[in-house]
């Protein structure tokens, strides 16, 4: 278990880096109401194509979304009040990204089982399991001699 | 350590079967089906100009049970559900209301597609930019809300409506055959 901390505390760094890389490389809080709203569209599925954001989509409802999100924040509204609006109507389906942070988890969690099986493998696993048998029974000290005496009867 | 030596075979399927499950259903369904958030919920308030010049509020719809099918005259699917729809005013007259919302189309287009495949003269709201449908969580044309007596959204209907379904939602919301 002990070999195991160290992999474990490099990936724990490796992870922590990435989160605060992602941090300070996240984009600024938009300023003007035109950038929050494309921000916002961004983030929205569009409800008649599925694998476009409301930004990119050229359809009537990713239209009606954009307008929508221009008319809100007009009124004052927030961006996670209008976030909220749309979930409202269309469900969490509409978010392209995940709100459940457990679904963010998982694949870490899934990484970090996946490396503790593997390193249970390279340690326990395999050595207790079928290598000792295949070892060739350790050499005593009798025919270690005669080993060492064959081959100085060879030298000489 | 022999329960180690099958562990290894137990590993496999117990990897395999649950994301061969997920992959098998997850990628066969619909994710237009997904169930609308409106379901239990009051139906959000639907007004504005109709086809016939007059204006139309959801408010008027309390009491009766109601229909509100999303419906467009570019809409091929929607054709063949319009004989169901004037089905179901002409043999529920006086106890159930309908009500169209004419998404994203123009005022002679539909009229030419009720010209053409009958009006059953019940309201049908203009909704030219789609702020409408964007309340009800509209992802297309055609999608049908059945609402109850009380103006609770009971059911919503995704594509072109089937006398099946038609009659087994009707009932849900408190009309008989």
């Amino acid at each position: 278990m002990r070999r195991l901390l160290v992999p474990v505390a490099a990936l724990g760094l490796v992870i922590l880096a990435a989160v605060i890389a992602g941090q300070l490389l996240r984009p600024a809080e938009p300023s003007s109401a035109a950038e929050q709203a494309k921000q916002l569209a961004a983030e929205l599925r569009c409800p008649d194509c599925q694998a476009l954001s409301v930004a990119e989509s050229r359809t009537d409802a990713a239209a009606a979304i954009r307008r929508e999100i221009a008319a809100q924040l007009a009124a004052g509204r927030s961006a996670s009040q209008i976030r909220d609006h749309f979930v409202a109507r269309y469900g969490p389906w509409i978010l392209l990204q995940p709100a459940d942070p457990l679904i963010w988890l998982l694949p870490a969690a899934a990484l970090l089982a996946g490396l503790g099986a593997f390193g249970w493998w390279l340690r326990g696993g395999r050595t207790a399991g079928s290598r000792p048998a295949e070892l060739p029974a350790p050499v005593d000290e009798v025919e270690r001699r005669r080993v060492r005496d064959e081959l100085e009867a060879l030298d000489g | 350590m022999r329960s180690a030596f099958r562990w290894r075979f137990l590993a496999v399927p117990l990897l395999v079967v649950p994301v061969g499950w997920l992959l098998f259903t997850g990628l066969g369904r619909d994710p237009r089906l997904i169930p609308s958030p409106l379901i239990g919920q009051p139906l959000p308030t639907i007004s504005g100009a109709t086809l016939d010049g007059d204006t139309f509020s959801s408010a008027s719809l309390l009491g009766k049970p109601a229909l509100i099918n999303v419906w467009a005259s570019w809409c091929t699917p929607c054709i063949t559900e319009h004989p169901l729809l004037l089905d179901a005013a002409r043999q529920h007259a006086g106890e159930l209301q309908l009500v169209g919302v004419v998404y994203v189309d123009t005022t002679e287009a539909a009229r030419a597609f009720l010209a053409r495949y009958g009006d059953g003269s019940w309201p049908d709201v203009l909704d030219p930019s789609g702020r409408i449908a964007l309340d009800l969580g509209v992802t297309g044309p055609p999608e049908t809300f059945f609402v109850d007596a009380l103006g609770v959204v009971r059911y919503r209907h995704v594509g072109p409506l089937t006398s099946e379904v038609l009659a087994e939602q009707l009932a849900a919301i408190g009309i008989g055959p």
